[in-house]
């Protein structure tokens, strides 16, 4: 890793294993194997991989919520479990969930104010986006009676709602109508276009595809391949093509 | 300072999600309930009607908000993990001693405002009846509240390494009935030797003296076992001690 | 320490805990009598052990005081097997009424109510003194300072030595307390008129009248009162 002055996040030969009790002892599962990758300033990179190759451990160990067995992560310099980096850092988990007797501005003013946000500033921001993920009519709804869509929705606006300069969204479309995946991929681009650096995972080859300069190609674990857009647009059979190569010919090998 | 906010947040969360909880109203619907069938042990007690309401009052106000006790300290953090909305909270800019301090003031918040709740409820029983309540009537109250914020104290720290909300319960219901046995536990140890002896000193480190706050049982007229600063001390340690444990679990937990 | 900072003093104020709950244990005398001093009646052994062990004493003492009075308000149990009636004012054996009053006392040594109903029910109306002044010196180990034992005991005295004057003189300070026993009223109320006090009988009636809930009390009141009135040329 170049270690460069613009690196928002990077992840320096990180490895990290799950122990799983069983019945004669303790199975250690190794979820990543040496993976070192940097993202720049700007940039919206995503990640793409089969069910367990890691995509969620990175992201988790990115916003501090997992820790690394060996290897080194650092989001704008510092720790992800730093309160400055945190404060720049907006998540979405995969399927998100909401306290369910707490509206959506409710729970928004709560992640807000968690983040930093007070006063005047706070309304201001919550307005914003709410309006900007189309929660408006909605707003003053228990999340218990939100649909999945909403939920979404929701989920993308506590990520952003304190103007983060990194998102990082695990499966940010997952489970959206066309019309709502469209509505969140011109929002992921605004927000690029704003400056905000973006990192996505998703099963959805096309949406990374449209979305992303650059794809990490993730497989049992190990960082196997980097893909530019440049590539999957040159190549025949595109991202889902270099993808299935990788996949059935790789395992663990070189980015 | 900042991290104080944070807690305080995390608290007034905290504490607006359990009031919105369909189980607070249900059990403060309970409570009113049963607190009105003391009328009949009154009226059974004949003359002694006024110490008889009083002693039933009381001692349902403390089982009833023992019981949610228990219930809402074992899923507290829990249920946050299971759900993940802990993701979304800890992703920010949160420190954990913050976060676990916000919910612990808050289910102790929470046990003073059914408290009150009920207290007014069983006065307002007494003023039925043309009673009065007993000069010790406040401290008795306030005592149970001593009480019940020790145990939720443990409760919280034993949730974080237990295997279940029920094996919470279960074991901080074995050590509230444990914390009234000391003057027991105590004879015991005095006519004791060898290894009962030992187990029952430790036993008496170990665990809460929960008659120490025992107002309820005394009469106005008996001096208290310890005096306030004392008291003030021992409450504080027991409200600290299981906090800074749970800190310990706490920190290095994944998500 | 510096490494870990938060574990060093988790375990430091473990340590002063464990010194404090020391002190507490072996520092602090408990208000109550040890467990072995609980006798069981009335198969009470597993409710005892509730009680105990969710610190609920008092409520248990309470309880056990309703249920001593329904025995007493029922007929003795020999006098029901022989075919008698309810017997006057509580006499009768009741062997089972000095077992349930010192359950009472061992699970709440503070119910002082307690202690005095059953001490005057024994003395005046079971005609059993001694065991009324053992019990009330058992009562009395607890609460030495409790005047209203002492009163009574004296009052017990002078009964024995069959001087109701002096008996209704002693317990007077007693039935001046606003949560007096009933039972303890309606004996000075007796022994004013036995010894020709009709006044003083006449205003502990009206007070019983007043404020007693038990209607067997307030109806003999009642009577006493209208008795009592031609005497004294005083309304109802």
């Amino acid at each position: 890793m170049t270690g460069r002055e613009d690196a928002v996040l990077t992840l320096s030969e990180v490895h990290k294993s799950y122990r799983a009790p069983g019945l004669f002892g303790t199975a250690v599962i190794p979820a990543l194997r040496g993976v070192s990758f940097e993202l720049v300033r700007g940039e919206v990179a995503g990640l793409l991989g089969l069910n367990g190759a890691g995509k969620t451990t990175i992201m988790k160990l990115a916003t501090g919520l997992l820790f690394p067995g060996s290897g080194s992560i650092s989001v704008f310099g510092m720790p992800p479990s730093d309160m400055r980096a945190k404060k720049r850092v907006g998540y979405l988990p995969e399927l998100p969930y909401f306290y369910p007797a707490s509206t959506a501005a409710e729970s928004l003013r709560y992640y807000a104010g968690l983040s930093g946000l007070g006063g005047a500033e706070l309304d201001r921001r919550v307005s914003e986006v709410i309006e900007k993920v189309g929660l408006s009519p909605h707003a003053r709804k228990k999340a218990s009676e939100f649909s999945k869509g909403m939920m979404q929705r929701l989920g993308i606006a506590q990520a952003v709602v304190h103007d983060p300069d990194l998102l990082i969204l695990d499966e940010p479309v997952s489970g959206l109508d066309p019309l709502a995946i469209h509505d969140i991929r011109v929002l992921i681009s605004e927000l690029n276009g704003s400056g905000k650096t973006v990192f996505l995972s998703s099963h959805s080859i096309s949406e990374l595809e449209k979305l992303s300069g650059r794809v990490f190609i993730m497989v049992q674990g190990a960082l196997v391949r980097t893909v530019e857009r440049r590539e999957w647009e040159s190549s025949s059979g595109g991202l889902e093509g270099i993808f299935v190569n990788t996949v059935k010919g790789g395992g663990p090998g070189g980015a | 300072m900042s991290h104080l906010l944070t807690a305080l947040k995390v608290a007034g969360h905290s504490f607006a999600e359990n009031y919105r909880s369909r189980f607070f109203a249900l059990f403060l619907v309970f409570a009113g309930v049963l607190i009105y069938s003391s009328l009949l042990a009154g009226v059974m007690a004949v003359d002694e009607e006024a110490r008889v309401i009083t002693d039933f009052g009381l001692a349902l106000m403390e089982l009833i908000t023992l019981a949610y006790a228990l219930m809402a300290s074992a899923s507290a953090i829990t249920r946050e993990m299971e759900t993940k909305t802990i993701y979304l909270v800890l992703s920010r800019p949160v420190s954990r001693p913050a976060y676990l301090a916000g919910r612990a003031a808050a289910l102790y918040a929470v046990l003073a405002s059914m408290l009150a709740v009920m207290a007014l409820i069983h006065l307002s029983l007494l003023w039925v009846r043309g009673l009065a309540p007993a000069p010790m009537y406040l401290k008795a109250v306030a005592f149970i509240w001593c009480k019940l914020a020790v145990i939720t104290s443990a409760a919280l720290f034993i949730s974080l390494f237990s295997t279940s909300a029920v094996s919470t319960v279960v074991i901080a219901a074995i050590l509230w009935t444990l914390g009234h046995f000391t003057a027991e536990a105590r004879f015991l140890a005095s006519r004791s030797t060898g290894a009962a002896a030992v187990l029952l000193s430790t036993a008496s480190l170990v665990i809460p003296d929960l008659q120490l706050f025992n107002a309820r049982d005394l009469a106005s007229s008996v001096p208290a076992p310890a005096g306030p600063a004392f008291l003030a001390a021992y409450l504080l340690l027991w409200l600290v001690v299981p906090y800074l444990f749970s800190l310990l679990l706490f920190r290095k937990k994944e998500f | 320490m510096k490494k870990y900072p938060d574990l060093y003093l988790a375990l430091f104020s473990a340590v002063v805990l464990c010194l404090a709950g020391r002190w507490a244990f072996l520092g602090t005398r408990s208000p109550f009598p040890p467990p072995d001093s609980i006798r069981e009646v009335r198969r009470s052994a597993v409710g005892d052990a509730i009680a105990l062990s969710l610190g609920l004493r008092r409520l248990a003492a309470d309880v056990w005081f309703i249920r001593l009075m329904q025995y007493y308000g029922a007929p003795s149990p020999e006098s029901a097997e022989a075919g008698a009636g309810p017997q006057e004012y509580g006499a009768g054996a009741y062997p089972e009424f000095l077992p349930m009053a010192r359950h009472i006392l061992a699970l709440d040594p503070y119910f002082t109510n307690a202690a005095l109903f059953s001490a005057g029910s024994l003395a005046f109306n079971m005609n059993r003194p001694e065991e009324a002044v053992a019990f009330l010196e058992d009562a009395m180990s607890f609460a030495p300072r409790e005047w209203k034992y002492a009163t009574l005991l004296s009052a017990i005295g002078y009964s024995k030595a069959k001087d109701p004057r002096k008996v209704a003189e002693t317990i007077t300070p007693l039935l001046n307390e606003p949560d007096c026993p009933v039972m303890l009223r309606q004996l000075g109320a007796f022994l004013n008129k036995k010894a020709g006090d009709y006044a003083a009988a006449y205003r502990i009636y009206g007070d019983i009248l007043a404020t007693s809930k038990d209607p067997f009390y307030v109806d003999n009141a009642r009577r006493e009162m209208e008795k009592l009135a031609p005497l004294l040329r005083a309304p109802l």
